[in-house]
């Protein structure tokens, strides 16, 4: 019996694990643009915000292309083709970073986005939907907590820890960014933020595979070794 | 940004909380901690300012606010509410900015007959504790001034300027193509039209790089009698620009390019002028201001009723009228909404949104309680292209085939980038061949360890020709009889699961390609996603061995009555602890007796084998095996 590959798995089950909760699969492409990718998402051009993300380039560069740094340009499509309407969206996809690749960093990895909006999705059933998602995930409940942070595209932002109980002890660990929608990013989108309102989040699928499997080095993941994939 | 405790507590009448508590507060209600440093009776906080609130936050002032506001401590006084002296104008020193969208403000101030020397010893520990260097009593009280209200100031020696018509002048102006500068820290840097600079009005000599670096012409040594100090407000582009093009990010850029507000500036040169004279003594002959216009007051309204819904908590009036209070917010409220006058530090806060934020952080997120989410009304989609991926995953894994992820930045392709992270990465693939051959080559070479006989894998990824990007599927034979053979059952069998024909975009012999997308456009949409048994967790991911393995084989004849679990028992029993693989190759009966084969792989995890203790064990298994009866070969 062959193996798939555990980020394939990884990826099954937080599928499953939110369309329970009324979140469907959707994916986009990986060459993005820069408004899909920055502007819409409230990072304009000559803002330090946009240090935040080290950003692959594709020639010619005045074609304004990228690899996506993040899956939230999905999102800004989505919303795009579902104007002022529920959404309800989880979007696992590949995503690219110019940074040096190390036990904890790649260039190329998944990240995982989530985004619901309705006419009064709040911060608190962002925490209700991600306990609900840990606990699945990781087989137990674990404890959620939030920290103030920033993010262009949201407002109010959060850092997301988890409580890790493992053979080594306790420990809080950062597994997410979240936050409510900024209403920049559902005015560009063509929603009108007065009467919708919703949350976000995102997060590296490796980091959570890690977390879970506890694996010490991120690079196994794309290398294409059988060592890594045949112990799934 | 490393803060120092004892600076903070210059802000305070009483005793500010340990470091711990200090930390465990930023934490909670504002920023990150990156560390926290005992240094002899001052404890250094490294504090990772967040980027929306560098304007304001980016000195030990922005930080003992916060605290006040999290530990409900009040100032002592507010450095920022407090009125400002005028100064005489001056009659030494003239301004003149070319172009005021990239300089909207800038003060510039004569001090005469200044003392320049060493610091004294307050100065020197305060700086040197948040690692800064004391340089000499000026040019650190512009330090000091910086690191406490956040502005960035410059000391320039002013006989080092030209007099015209008995004054000094100060143009700030583009720089020209070509031209030089030799900064304080002896960099040498070609400036251009895109670079800010600080020049002298009568010569046109390059003083200084606005808002990042000041030249090394001007520099104020021992030997300095009178200063022209600077506190001005540069463009944050232009000086974002600047600093990344010439590889000279400084404390000052930083606050510049987070757009500091103009007005931070007359605080910045008061302080900067009342330390100085404290300190080297002299006398302040005048300023020039090209803009001390007070800003006009911004107002930001919420009500109680969009902070509740947008955090899902029930806020009292008495909550928000807390948190506001506490962060020097003043506010009017009317029926419950907030209209909150906007300190002119806080340039973040602009939308209803930010004071929900500022509101919630304050109050604390633990305040906000998991909800559920509601049930969603209209039926969830079904991803059409993963559905039927997960259908060929398993068609092949039941045929033995593993799934790889492989690198989509190769050597070669027809999509280039621009900014590559390697020379031989500088493409993205247009076919997912390569990346397949390289797994199947390490894999194959590894195949004893994974206890198999051909290595067979495939990809599902996408590919990058031109305008097209689309998700290919390859699969890869490393079968070194027939490859064609499975790869052709493996192709059956996907076109069974999925119910239509695939048609190849590349085939060899040991090798298939297609295109996924244009496949499953051809497919039926699904309704409801399938469910897989999926092997058990309780799998504990055990690091990749790094040293290598050894690979030996054993065949011995055995009488057809014994079982194969005995005969692993012997051999597992006696190999030895580097024995990691055990795997039966071969069984074949003959006059009675049967012959078997094994393959052993040896490893040892923390060193490479030597050929003695290979051979050690398997003296040991062959003589075990002929103990218990059989011939081995």
């Amino acid at each position: 019996m062959g193996h798939i590959h555990p980020l394939s798995r990884v990826i099954g089950e937080i599928n499953e694990i939110f369309r329970k909760m009324g979140f469907s699969y959707v994916e986009g492409p990986e060459v993005e643009t820069e408004f899909y990718n920055f502007d819409a998402l409230n990072i304009p051009g000559d803002h330090p915000a946009r240090d935040m993300w080290d950003t692959f380039w594709l020639k010619p560069e005045n074609s304004r292309k990228l690899l996506r740094t993040h899956t939230s340009p999905v999102q800004v499509r989505y919303l795009e083709q579902h104007q002022n309407e529920p959404v309800r969206i989880i979007a696992p996809g590949k995503v690219y970073r110019h940074e040096a690749t190390d036990a904890t960093h790649e260039a190329q990895f998944y990240q995982l986005e989530g985004l619901a909006i309705g006419p009064d999705i709040t911060l608190a059933h962002l925490k209700g939907t991600l306990e609900q998602f840990f606990k699945e995930f990781y087989g137990r409940p674990l404890e959620v907590r939030f920290r103030p942070s920033y993010f262009p595209f949201t407002e109010p932002s959060v850092e997301v820890d988890v409580k890790h109980v493992s053979s080594r002890g306790e420990k809080w660990l950062e597994v997410m960014g979240a936050g409510m929608v900024h209403p920049k990013v559902l005015e560009a989108a063509g929603f009108d933020s007065t009467k919708w309102q919703g949350f976000a989040f995102g997060t590296g699928i490796e980091r959570l595979a890690m977390i879970k499997y506890e694996i010490d080095d991120v690079r196994v993941f794309h290398n294409g070794d059988l060592r890594f994939v045949n112990q799934f | 940004m490393k803060v120092s405790r004892n600076w903070l507590q210059n802000y305070f009448k009483q005793p500010l909380p340990d470091a711990a508590e200090l930390d465990h507060a930023l934490t909670f209600h504002a920023f990150e901690i990156e560390e926290v440093e005992e240094k002899g009776t001052d404890s250094i906080i490294d504090v990772k300012i967040l980027a929306n609130r560098a304007a304001d936050c980016l000195s030990h002032r922005g930080v003992a606010k916060e605290f006040s506001a999290i530990l409900n401590i009040p100032l002592k006084e507010d450095p920022f509410r407090k009125e400002l002296p005028t100064y005489p104008v001056s009659s030494l020193l003239t301004v003149s900015v070319d172009d005021p969208t990239l300089c909207d403000r800038y003060i510039g101030a004569v001090i005469e007959n200044v003392k320049v020397g060493p610091s004294p010893v307050w100065l020197r520990e305060a700086l040197e504790n948040v690692g800064q260097r004391s340089i000499n009593n000026v040019v650190d009280a512009t330090n000091y001034v910086m690191l406490d209200l956040g502005q960035p100031l410059h000391a320039f020696d002013a006989d080092k300027l030209s007099k015209k018509d008995d004054r000094w002048h100060i143009t700030v102006r583009a720089g020209k193509e070509g031209e030089k500068i030799t900064t304080l820290s002896n960099e040498e840097r070609t400036l251009s039209p895109e670079n800010l600079l600080i020049t002298d009005g009568k010569t046109d000599a390059v003083l200084g790089i606005a808002g990042v670096k000041g030249g090394k012409m001007a520099e104020v040594t021992e030997s300095t009698t009178s200063i022209i100090l600077e506190a001005a407000h540069f463009n944050y582009a232009s000086v974002r620009k600047t600093a990344q093009k010439l590889r000279l990010p400084t404390d000052a850029s930083k606050r510049f390019e987070n757009n500091i507000a103009p007005f931070t500036a007359g605080f910045g040169m008061h302080a900067a002028i009342a330390l100085i004279l404290e300190i080297a003594g002299g006398r302040c002959e005048g300023i020039v201001d090209t803009n001390s216009a007070v800003p006009p007051v911004r107002k930001v309204s919420v009500d109680r009723q969009k902070i509740n819904g947008h955090l899902g908590t029930m806020l009292s009036k008495e909550h928000i009228a807390d948190a506001l209070l506490r962060l020097g917010l003043p506010y009017i409220e009317n029926d419950e909404t907030y209209t909150v006058t906007v300190p002119f530090e806080r340039v973040d806060l602009t939308i209803p949104e930010d004071l929900v934020e500022e509101v919630g952080r304050i109050v604390g997120y633990e305040s906000v309680t998991a909800t559920p989410i509601p049930p969603i009304t209209s039926p969830v989609s079904i991803n059409k292209r993963f559905y039927y991926a997960q259908k060929i995953r398993q068609a092949l894994i039941a045929l033995g085939f593993d799934e790889v992820m492989t690198y989509a930045m190769q050597e070669k392709g027809v999509v280039e980038i621009a900014n590559p992270i390697a020379s031989d990465k500088a493409f993205l693939r247009s076919s997912l061949q390569k990346g397949m051959v390289a797994a199947l080559q390490i894999n194959s070479a590894n195949a004893p360890l994974l206890g198999k006989d051909s290595v067979l894998l495939f990809e599902i990824g996408s590919v990058f020709a031109d305008a097209e990007e689309t998700v290919h599927m390859a699969l890869i034979s490393g079968a070194r009889k027939k490859p064609a053979a499975l790869l052709d059952a493996a192709m059956a069998a996907i076109e069974t699961a999925i119910g239509t024909t695939v048609e190849l975009v590349l085939t060899e012999e040991a090798y298939r390609e297609f295109n996924l997308d244009a496949l499953i456009a051809k497919l039926t949409e699904p309704t409801t996603y399938e469910t897989f048994s999926v092997v058990t967790d309780g799998n504990k991911y055990k690091t990749i061995n790094p040293y290598p393995f050894a690979l030996r084989d054993i065949a011995f004849w055995a009488p057809e009555t014994t079982n194969s679990e005995s005969i692993s028992a012997i051999i597992k029993e006696t190999a030895g602890p580097f024995l990691v693989r055990l795997d039966q190759f071969d069984e074949f009966k003959k006059g009675g007796r049967v012959s078997y084969a094994f393959h052993l792989v040896f490893q040892s995890p923390t060193k490479t084998l030597g050929d003695q203790e290979i051979t050690g064990a398997m003296n040991a298994v062959t003589a075990a095996l002929q103990k218990a009866g059989f011939e081995v070969r």
